[in-house]
């Protein structure tokens, strides 16, 4: 036995002893299983429980989660447009439950002592644990944006990134928009979850506007950004559905591939003023609804301002994140660089490459749960594989699009493997419309691969 | 003479089996190491937990013969079948790393409920 063996070895006698002392006789489990605590339900917690316990039945794997079923963000835009009701995006823990036997605490993390090894909810539940995997989505920094930083203007200008009433809120704010009228979207600076979906959001408003037979409303998305995930897909589509001008800054085509695109005289459904156009927010005042921007004052008849991000709120009260908001982790095994034995994935983890989006999550747990098997055999961890699918709308719902990538590990980054990623330049509307049947797909089978 | 005949195919006869038994093995031992797992879960968010698939937009792998499967990634990569999603993801794999994702999918039942 080499020296690295035997150092599992022992750790891994500690871990089983820490397995008996929590649960003692009489339990389901032998005595020598392994209890992973998951903190958070979302995509990364609760495709890492089905899949930890697919790929290790044995272990014992239980999610903390405050509510009892899930909204799912992804798609969640459609709620906003009225296409999608809220029981359209609620889904069921029953098969996790039951199909799959993953324990379920529906309570709030109060504690964590990481020396005992201990996870302590506001309801008085104690659960050790040999491996803790935190995976607890985003939170939401306004102290840079003057106008938003007091609870009043954050009950009145919504972000609706993070599914719930905000979503059916933002709805009503909608429908309550003028004849004519304006909407102001605001993405945030990266990193942010769901790179491609404040531009989705602005597609499926202006054809929102469109189908109440509304010539002149529009959307003007001020952007801190000069590009995004799907942007060379998107503003084509954009060019071709809502008479959008392409901005003179944008770089993310050639000269031919420009000269291809339609001119409008006048400002078409969407406007999109990049930061090198002045795009970047100064203030807002969200009493009036305006916002003033590089570019002047925009007057608003409402405003979806998408806050800058950082990590889950219960990942920065456990002190896993670093001085970028975000938490650090080793990148083939998803351990923290911080605490050893607990695990981020998801949004609030650093990952190289990779976005923050529900397909990562879900990739991530997945790779989360083969190395921690390995570890908890005292084996070393494999060389990891990951996917990021995005698919997006441009607005109308059967135009759509996609970003695929595959992540390696290279030099310790999670890097991606260079080659196309969207559709071609100039793809027919057979193309897009495809792209849109496979959106719908992918929302069912994505979702069963998670909760199914 | 008949005796050595005997022997000679008795051994050729033994020696086919022993290389299928190894062969069976080696694909075995493909389907389920935690590599193949490693590579395949990737594909899992559009073509269902283990190549499980209720819908039909997108192809269910699970219970795919090996040769289907490596040839649908060949000529994705190629450009020679077209697609929208699967044509720059198929670049992605080598052919060992194809191989292996083959194994995995072909080790479950099809149509088997996720």
């Amino acid at each position: 036995m080499n020296t690295m063996n035997r150092r599992n070895f022992l750790k891994l006698t500690t871990a089983a002893t820490a397995a008996v002392a929590s649960f003692g006789a009489g339990t389901a489990f032998a005595k020598d299983a392994a209890h992973i605590v998951v903190i958070g339900g979302g995509v990364g917690g609760a495709t890492f429980a089905k899949y930890m316990k697919m790929y290790s039945p044995e272990t014992k794997v239980t999610i903390v989660e405050k509510n009892k079923e899930y909204q799912r963000p992804y798609g969640s835009s459609e709620v906003v447009v009225g296409r999608l009701d809220m029981k359209d995006i609620t889904i069921s823990y029953d098969a996790l439950k039951n199909k799959h036997g993953v324990n379920f605490v529906f309570d709030t993390v109060t504690g964590v002592d990481y020396d005992t090894r201990e996870v302590k909810t506001a309801g008085g539940t104690t659960l050790k644990y040999d491996r803790l995997l935190v995976s607890p989505g985003v939170s939401f920094d306004y102290s840079q944006i003057p106008g938003m930083d007091s609870p009043e203007a954050q009950s009145k200008i919504l972000h609706g990134w993070d599914s719930g009433d905000q979503l059916l809120t933002l709805q009503k704010q909608l429908q309550a928009v003028p004849v004519d009228g304006t909407v102001v979207v605001i993405p945030p600076p990266n990193p942010y979850r769901c790179p491609p979906g404040p531009y989705e959001r602005s597609g499926l408003i202006a054809q929102w506007f469109i189908n109440r037979g509304d010539k002149n409303a529009k959307v003007i998305i001020l952007d801190p950004k000069n590009g995004f995930t799907v942007d060379v897909t998107m503003l084509q589509a954009w060019n071709r559905l809502y008479g959008f001008n392409l901005p003179e800054s944008f770089k993310g085509y050639t000269a031919e591939e420009r000269a291809t695109f339609k001119k409008f005289d006048n400002p078409g459904k969407i406007q999109w003023i990049p930061a090198a156009e002045g795009g970047r927010v100064i203030k807002i005042d969200a009493d009036n609804k305006t916002v003033e921007c590089e570019a002047g004052v925009f007057k608003a008849d409402m405003i979806n301002l998408i806050p800058p991000l950082k990590a889950g709120k219960i990942a920065l009260d456990m002190g896993l994140a670093d001085k970028s908001g975000w938490c650090p982790v080793d990148q083939k095994t998803f351990e923290s660089t911080i605490q050893p034995n607990v695990h981020v994935i998801g949004d609030s983890c650093i990952a190289g490459q990779m976005p923050k989006s529900g397909y990562a999550a879900n990739s991530q747990a997945k790779v989360a749960a083969l190395q921690i098997k390995a570890l908890l055999a005292g084996q070393e961890p494999i060389e990891p594989a990951f996917q990021n699918t995005c698919y997006a709308l441009a607005g109308q719902d059967d135009y759509g699009m996609f970003v695929a990538d595959f992540f390696r590990l290279k030099d310790g980054k999670i890097t991606r493997d260079e080659y196309a990623r969207y559709l071609p330049f100039n793809a027919s509307d057979a193309q897009y419309r495809l792209s849109a049947v496979y959106l719908r797909a992918w929302m069912n089978s994505f979702t069963n691969d998670i909760f199914a | 003479m008949n005796y050595s005949l005997t022997g000679i195919l008795g051994a050729a006869l033994g020696l086919a089996f022993l290389s299928q038994t190894a062969a069976a093995e080696t694909a075995n031992n493909l389907a389920q190491s935690p590599r193949s797992a490693m590579l395949a879960q990737t594909c899992a968010g559009c073509h269902g937990t283990q190549g499980h698939l209720q819908n039909n937009a997108f192809m269910p792998l699970a219970g795919m013969p090996t040769t289907q499967f490596m040839n649908a990634m060949k000529s994705f990569a190629d450009g020679s079948r077209p697609s929208t999603v699967m044509g720059p993801l198929a670049q992605a794999f080598s052919a060992d790393e194809i191989k292996a994702m083959a194994a995995y999918f072909a080790q479950f039942p099809k149509n088997e409920a996720q």
